[in-house]
């Protein structure tokens, strides 16, 4: 398989679900290790509202079981992201994409504001009709080619994917945590406590790079 | 060109794109919510459309993560809109007899869910047992019930090793992953809504 992940390093099958690692997917991998090692570690902010124009200025009180529930919010989110990088079967990546939707909502979703809140709501009925698109495309792919896996996809006599399929999954991807739908969460990273918050760009941002992968693989 | 799977195909398109119209126009979220879990049911029927086991099998993950976002996002909007269980006072509606549902129905229900097995068995058994609980307005704690459905889930998980390492025993896994997930989903679908536990 010559893609633009590069030779296959690593391969565990679980029957003819294989996991993988390509290059380009190992590097994401780690970033999502090394990001959830962190998330796990660290100690989450204070956030500081400054008064304008003045000296004064008040940190917001966030009680320990808020943080205690976006943290773990934050760790399965890694984790979804680190099972999107290695599966090589597109229903699996379907499923850890919304999986990481869904924690990127429950990441703020525990702030004790209205706006964010509010935010965090619109944000996952995108993140809900996203799923429509997604798991749509990954069953028509397995109608269409007969398998779900990537590397046999990705063999040089496979039957290709239609374009269209390829747009619905990426339009799933897209909803699940992409720009143009990215502006709905701007308003969710107003909510206090850093390194939780910067878990839903990241994972957005692997989930992205992944699916680039698969589209053109495949 | 239309043999079945296109045609299947084009209805359930057509059914997503009326139901994403409905999206556009409505603008309480109640409502909004609402239509994206109608929206959800095309995805599951285009997957259902491959018509082979693996559909079955694929269905059943895509079942769990919507109901999963469909319970965070109305927990969600509970506790946005700041809404609580308030006791509703001055309702007096006259009730000539009020007598419980009859007993033989739930236990049909149960019975029938015992010999179908598996998940089928298991949403049937479930149904009669919340037509059980509903009819007899019970407001036991289920504990023990949330108990017996991890319980059931290690089982069915157990059966599976037994499948994976001890193929020769596999008809002990085939009855132990029959009664677990019965177990497990009859629980489940009683515990919707009772989970969440008494709020304030």
């Amino acid at each position: 398989m010559i893609g633009i992940g590069g030779q296959p390093l690593f391969m565990l099958p679980f029957g003819d679900i294989v996991l993988y690692f390509t290059p380009f997917t190992l590097t994401l991998f780690i970033l999502a290790l090394v990001f959830t090692v962190l998330v796990i570690i660290s100690k989450p902010e204070r956030q500081i509202d400054i008064v304008f124009g003045g000296d004064a200025y008040l940190a917001k009180e966030i009680s320990i079981s808020e943080m205690k529930f976006r943290r773990f919010m934050a760790i399965a989110c890694g984790l979804a992201s680190m099972g999107a990088m290695v599966t090589g079967d597109i229903f699996d990546f379907a499923l850890f994409t919304s999986l990481v939707g869904i924690c990127n909502v429950g990441i703020v979703a525990a702030v004790k504001s209205r706006h964010v809140q509010n935010a965090a709501y619109q944000y996952g009925l995108v993140a809900m009709s996203a799923t429509v698109p997604l798991f749509a495309g990954a069953a028509i792919v397995a109608a269409t080619t007969g398998t779900l896996s990537i590397l046999e996809l990705a063999l040089p006599g496979a039957t290709k994917v239609p374009l269209f399929v390829k747009a619905l999954l990426t339009l799933g991807v897209m909803g699940e945590g992409m720009a143009p739908f990215y502006a709905a969460k701007a308003e969710m990273f107003r909510a206090p406590g850093a390194p939780y918050v910067i878990m839903c760009s990241l994972s957005s941002l692997l989930i992205f790079l992944r699916v680039i992968e698969v589209v053109l693989t495949v | 060109m239309w043999n079945e799977y296109s045609v299947g195909l084009a209805l359930v398109m057509i059914s997503a794109v009326i139901g994403f119209l409905a999206l556009l126009r409505e603008q309480d979220d109640l409502h909004r919510l609402l239509i994206i879990d109608l929206v959800e049911i095309p995805s599951l029927a285009i997957i259902a459309l491959l018509g082979t086991d693996l559909a079955e099998a694929l269905i059943l993950p895509g079942l769990v993560v919507g109901i999963a976002e469909l319970l965070a996002l109305s927990q969600i909007y509970v506790t946005k809109e700041g809404l609580r269980k308030r006791p509703v006072r001055g309702l007096h509606i006259e009730v000539v007899e009020r007598a419980h549902a009859p007993v033989i129905i739930p236990a049909l229900l149960v019975g029938y869910g015992i010999v179908l097995s598996g998940f089928t068995g298991g949403a049937v058994a479930a149904l009669g047992a919340i037509f059980f609980v509903i009819s007899r307005g019970s407001t036991d704690s289920y504990e023990l019930v949330e108990m017996a459905s991890g319980i059931a889930w290690a089982a069915w998980i157990a059966s599976f090793f037994v499948f994976m390492f001890f193929p020769q025993y596999w008809y002990a896994g085939v009855m132990g992953a029959a009664v677990g997930i019965l177990v497990k989903v009859a629980a489940k679908m009683t515990l919707v809504g009772s989970m969440w536990g008494e709020a304030e």
